[in-house]
């Protein structure tokens, strides 16, 4: 196969580039490493079946654990008697949650959970004990074995239901009002604002529960040592600290003999952000029983515990001046939260801070509340607290656009923000290719030209979106760097990067690898990469938020400074100039003055290291913090600091689809994209990131929903039912890397991967109304909604034509 | 009580004990230790464990090992070539970039090298239609078509195994 | 997710397989595909004591597809096999249609065409335009053979007319009339690995004239506990000559006659509303293809 049929269209190598005289100051921006379509580091591994996943592990002595799971959505635990499980031939130990009772939480302020339940189970599926056996089957049987008693409890499937009734019924007993948090911000003057708009609107949104749909499950392997009290886990997680913190908490064992490793990982998007009932039942069970424990969740188990997407209930109100000025905006949230509270706070509040970006909002209003229902918790989900507000926010903004005569593109450019925007609740964007993105993704795909002309039953539709790099606040309160990065240079392992940040599949250790050579002068296939074990690796807080190649990369640029330092001066020494004036590119360090001086990279670090040893440096990243506040009024607002961001990365999508009027069947098309994510540090894997994006999304948009019953039990564990997106359900794609460099961030980089998969159900919607003229307001837009509302539309306007006879 | 069954895997023949019940997933990935084929949900609706039996695609999660006797069975590990070197499908997911989170990937591989065998020179619809029952959740399928489309290039010229 | 432990048995020969079924009884299942019956067994709404595998016997597969000859397929017939054969594809493209659209891939190369009609699931799509094409099924024990129209064969939801020692062996296919056309038609969420909520096949048998309807079978599923063969349809349109308005009417009636119920993949009025469309796309698609073949 010719390596050059596939060379990237984003090949930046410049091959034979003159470095003659070149100062090393205007190599800034050109890139040797970074912006290469390299193939994974792990490519190779994968495609040979040979990367080993957490399920694929054995260790010596390992047995298996199982959970028992509660078949009532709310219930008072009564009594558990697991004495006929302990005796079936195999079983090793049974626990319950009385053993593990500390609560843990991503959020420490509201963390709820325990890692089985104590005294009571608030949804269908909830777990109440776990068993370790000799193998899987007789786990299972065990689990039969195990007789719990419950007293039922009238069950909230509803939020509106659950704050309605929360004197009867209190899912959690310091949660008064059934109410996980609240928030009320507000931004200028609404009220005032809204008086003096030319065009307001108000509408009503509510987004539906689905979830990651990850082909690993959750999967955790614990080996505890008697003998040192040493705890070794192995699991399918985005966050090994965030699960390395929750299992010393849980377990009451310090964190310094406790060791988190991430295997590979069949995909998280953000389902594997927190910590898993398996993870703290493997570590629970193997210290138990003094060996390793393996638990590996079933499908359906996934489904009933994973953490989906908030489903949000939201009225949001939008004024525009006579010009199509935004001069208010109005906001209401109530998010269905679930049994736990988890990522709740934090989602809460990013659904608040979604409505300052991408345009321009002088006035701001928010009321918000998370609350309680006996459903499986709903947690971070690709674009947290994101994807349904900009949803309603970029609908409505359509709706206000045809009211006011002009079109959708003219309304969201003249509203959109630049670089340098500050909002009013003092989030500050130092870069912005958003306008770029719309005007892209619009002249790509034809948009003015189709747009209200297409035949009845076709539609093409648009929508914007952005998301935060970086994040800006640890979500315990704590000084520490979000993330460090040690850098060893030397003969015998050549160079080394460790950190322990979690490479989920969205190609993290290939970007790493890139952005060290990058700094580093070398070639990325020179670099290891040691991630994902907290014992070897460099503090990370996890990928979630697409923070990693932000952060790792500010990490990496300050490891680089002192180990180029050190090679320099030893170059310097050995050629006879001043380390100031070499650099190193390419495998070679020379002089920019006298360009035959010059001597192959490895020579440099031989000589250094031949005298001192290793060559180690570190590097930190923390982003600063802003306060969130109200910029008119200087008031402190609360929960305004989430949805900060050192910087931010920005999409732009337009959705043409087709409706096929008579089985209400939506198919999307095609969709062309535009996004802006500073410099792509991988381009194959930023398009990888974003066709994904898009998929995910159209998949949630129009095919995906959790199903309860009236008791809370879930109608569709499987992928039988719960339907995602296969390849026949695959659009055409066109994604475009608009160009961009964030001149404040390690290398221009931004994210991507969470960005554009907010434009893609507002796109579609609106595609939709174009299509036949009507509005969704409710999610998923499903063909019997849509021949539902085509019919009635056809009903009124017959009952007009009779009137208007 | 258990039986001792032959079953020849990736053209090497295995011997293992097993009981009627046992599906061929789990005697693949524990009993013969190949861990390539995954599981990810258990009812044959996501194409993780796809393998390939006499050459045609089918669900490992729910085949009967004992069912697998006299076939030849080839799992993601017998892709191999001479040397260690990637199969032309593989070299491709590699090349284009259809390979995130690689759980999907061995059993789309598999899938693929099923349809190009029957079909070297497939248009864009039928190999959508030939892998739609492996799903994946990461890639959204565009780079994964694209290799697929790649490797049938290198199958018209060479005349693949 | 472990099945119950069973006896296996893999026979070489119908004959043999026979006699296991006379000895057995009930207590076994034939296990052709698996990809129905291994799901039962795995949620353990099935615990067969014995498992009889057919896949060893070459009696039951092939397709046997002559000019003039209609066409015999074994019960053990991979429904891949049927969505690539060639002849399958000229002499029965909704079969060959219906039999693709199966699942997945994979599915479609474990399971059996015989399985698809044994399950007796409302939603299995081979039945339907197997029932259009006038299909016969031939049903064998040790003390003879019966054959049977399909349409008397499957009863209802997992209920067959099949007695204790009894299997399926074949599917005989009449060859189609001159100036005849068949087609299949389905709607699901998705366009794959999909439980159709509604699927339908059309047979129509035009005259000599090539344009009045000598015979038409329109024949539903998912929306009743068996294939359902339309009476109205027929008696709307024997001896017409069609049109758009005649179509429609004959839509309606199909409609009619449907009996959905609500479930998780779809509601009940929502079948409804597509057996109409699916029953005009499909009479029009037919009759377009009786008058074009010659």
């Amino acid at each position: 196969m010719e390596k050059d049929d596939l060379k990237s269209k984003w090949n930046l190598t410049p091959e034979g580039w003159n470095l003659e005289g070149v100062p090393a100051y205007q190599d800034e921006k050109k890139y040797t490493q970074v912006g290469r379509s390299v193939p994974r580091v792990d490519g190779a591994i994968k495609v040979k079946g040979e990367a080993i996943y957490t399920g694929d592990m054995t260790l010596p002595g390992m047995v298996y654990g199982k959970i028992k799971r509660s078949t009532y959505a709310h219930a008072i635990i009564k009594k558990i008697d697991y004495s006929k499980a302990l005796e079936l031939p195999g079983v090793l130990a049974v626990i319950t949650g009385e053993e593990a009772p500390n609560r843990w939480g991503i959020v420490p302020q509201a963390a709820n959970e325990t890692a089985l339940a104590v005294g009571k189970v608030r949804f269908y599926g909830e777990g109440v004990a776990a068993v370790a056996a000799l193998d899987e089957e007789t786990a299972e049987a065990a689990l039969e074995l195990i007789e719990v008693e419950y007293e039922p409890l009238p069950v909230l499937l509803d939020p509106f239901e659950s704050m309605e009734r929360a004197k009867e019924v209190l899912i959690h007993e310091d949660s008064s009002g059934n109410i996980m948090n609240k928030g009320d911000q507000v931004y200028g003057d609404v009220d005032k604002a809204f008086a003096q708009c030319e065009y307001v609107l108000e509408r009503e949104f509510h987004t539906n529960y689905p979830q990651h749909g990850f082909l690993e499950p959750h999967t955790a392997l614990a080996s505890y040592d008697p003998q040192s009290g040493h705890l070794h886990l192995w699991a399918s997680t985005q966050v090994p600290h965030y699960l390395h913190r929750q299992m010393s908490i849980v377990l009451e064992i310090p964190m310094n003999k406790i060791r988190v490793t991430l295997p590979a990982i069949g995909g998280g998007f953000g389902g594997k952000g927190e910590a898993a009932p398996s993870e703290f039942v493997a570590c629970l069970l193997s210290r138990k029983v003094g060996r390793p424990v393996k638990v590996t969740y079933e499908r359906n188990e996934v489904f009933v515990t994973n953490k989906g997407r908030h489903p949000c209930h939201m009225k949001l109100k939008i004024g525009l001046d006579k010009d199509g000025y935004i001069q208010a905006v109005d906001f209401d949230n109530t998010l269905d939260k679930g049994a736990y509270s988890g990522w709740g706070v934090v989602v809460l509040f990013y659904t608040a801070s979604m409505i300052h970006l991408p345009y321009k909002v002088p006035n701001a209003r928010f009321r918000g509340r998370s609350v309680y229902t006996n459903k499986p918790s709903t947690g971070a989900m690709r674009g947290l607290g994101g994807v349904q507000p900009r949803w309603a926010m970029e609908c409505l903004m359509d709706e206000l656009a045809e009211m006011m005569g002009i079109s959708s593109y003219e309304l969201k450019m003249k509203n959109a923000i630049e670089s340098g925007h500050t909002c009013i609740n003092n989030m500050f964007v130092p870069h912005s290719e958003f306008k770029k993105c719309l005007e892209t993704a619009v002249d790509k795909s034809g948009y003015q030209d189709k747009h209200g002309k297409l035949p009845f039953g076709k539609g093409i539709g648009m929508a914007g979106g952005y998301y935060i790099t970086g994040t800006a606040y640890t979500l315990y309160q704590n000084y520490k760097p979000h993330t460090s990065v040690m850098i060893r240079v030397d003969t015998e392992a050549g160079v080394t990067l460790f950190c322990a940040a979690a490479d989920i599949g969205q190609g993290s250790n290939t970007v790493m690898a890139q952005m060290a050579a990058e700094e580093l002068g070398i070639h990325f296939e020179d670099v290891h990469v040691q991630a994902g074990d907290t014992e070897i690796g460099a503090f990370d807080l996890g990928s979630f938020a697409s923070r990693l190649t932000y952060a790792s990369g500010a990490a990496i640029k300050m490891a680089c400074v002192e180990i180029n330092q050190k090679i320099k001066e030893t170059a310097a020494g050995l050629l006879g100039c001043r380390a100031d004036q070499m650099v190193i590119k390419n495998r070679e360090i020379y002089s920019i003055y006298e360009t035959k001086k010059r001597i192959p990279w490895e020579k440099a670090v031989e000589a250094y290291t031949s005298i001192n040893g290793s060559l180690v440096s570190m590097g930190n990243f923390s982003p600063p913090r802003r306060k969130g506040i109200d910029l008119i009024t200087g008031n402190r607002v609360q929960g305004a600091n989430i949805g900060h961001s050192p910087t931010f990365g920005f999409s732009a999508q337009v959705h043409e689809v087709e409706v096929d009027v008579e089985t209400g069947r939506i198919y999307v098309k095609k969709v062309t994209e535009a996004g802006d994510c500073g410099t792509p540090v991988n381009p194959m894997s930023v398009e990888g990131q974003v066709e994904g994006s898009i998929m995910f999304n159209i998949g949630a948009c129009l095919y995906e929903d959790q199903k309860l019953d009236v008791s809370g039990k879930h109608l569709n564990p499987n992928f039988h039912d719960y339907k995602m997106p296969t390849t026949m359900e695959m659009p055409e794609m066109d994604t475009n890397i608009v160009e961009s460099y964030d001149p404040t961030a390690p290398f221009g980089v931004k994210e991507t991967g969470e960005g554009a998969v907010q434009p893609t159900f507002p796109a579609i919607t609106n595609a939709i109304y174009d299509a036949i003229g009507i509005r969704f307001y409710n999610l998923p837009i499903t063909p019997d909604m849509v021949l539902k509302a085509l019919k009635d539309k056809a009903k009124e306007a017959a009952g007009c034509d009779e009137v208007c006879e | 009580m258990k039986q001792l069954i032959e079953l020849t895997i990736n053209n090497r023949i295995y011997e293992v004990a097993v009981d009627a019940r046992d599906l061929l997933l789990d005697v693949v990935r524990k009993k013969v230790g190949l861990t390539g084929t995954k599981k990810g949900c258990g009812d044959g609706d996501c194409g993780a464990c796809t393998v390939l039996i006499d050459g045609k695609p089918e669900l490992a999660c729910i085949k009967l090992a004992i069912a697998c006797q006299g076939k030849k069975i080839t799992t993601i590990e017998g892709l191999a070539q001479e040397g260690g070197a990637l199969h032309p499908i593989q070299q491709a997911f590699v090349d284009q970039g259809a390979v995130q989170c690689g759980f999907c990937t061995p059993g789309m591989i598999l899938s693929s090298k099923a349809l190009l065998d029957r079909k070297p020179n497939p248009t864009q619809h039928y190999i959508k239609h030939e892998l739609s029952g492996n799903i994946c959740r990461c890639t959204g399928y565009k780079k994964i078509i694209e290799a697929v489309e790649a490797a049938a290039k290198v199958w018209s010229i060479k005349g693949v195994q | 997710m472990f099945l119950n432990h069973f006896e296996y048995f893999a026979p070489k020969t119908q004959v043999e397989t026979l006699e296991l079924l006379a000895s057995l009884g009930s207590k076994a299942k034939i296990l052709a595909g698996g990809t129905d019956l291994l799901i039962v067994m795995k949620a353990k709404a099935v615990r067969p004591d014995y498992l009889i595998d057919i896949n060893g016997v070459e009696e039951f597969k092939g397709i046997f597809c002559e000019q003039g000859k209609g066409a015999v397929i074994g019960t053990n017939t991979k429904l891949a096999e049927i969505q690539f054969s060639e002849a399958i594809q000229a002499k029965y493209p909704s079969l060959a249609y219906a039999a693709g659209e199966v699942g997945s891939s994979q599915v479609r190369h474990m399971a059996s065409l015989g399985g698809n009609s044994c399950n007796a699931s409302p939603a299995a799509e081979t039945p339907i335009p197997l029932v259009a094409l006038g299909a016969k099924v031939v049903l064998c024990s040790i003390s003879g053979e019966r054959e049977l129209p399909l349409e008397e064969f499957i009863l209802g939801v997992r209920k067959l007319d099949l007695a204790e020692g009894e299997m399926l062996t074949k599917f005989i296919l009449p060859e189609p009339a001159q100036k005849s056309a068949s087609r299949y038609a389905y709607m699901g969420r998705r366009d794959a690995m999909e439980i159709d909520c509604v699927n339908m096949a059309v047979t129509i048998e035009l005259a000599k004239d090539g344009e009045t309807v000598k015979d038409v079978k329109l024949v539903m599923g998912s929306v009743y506990p068996r294939p359902l063969v339309s009476k109205e349809v027929p008696a709307l349109l024997l001896g017409q000559k069609l049109s758009d308005q005649l179509i429609e009417k004959a839509a309606e009636a199909a409609q009619g006659e449907a009996k959905p119920i609500d479930d998780i993949r779809a509601s009940a009025e929502y079948r409804r509303e597509i057996v109409k469309v699916l029953a005009r796309r499909l009479l029009k698609e037919a009759y377009t293809a009786a008058k074009g073949v010659n």
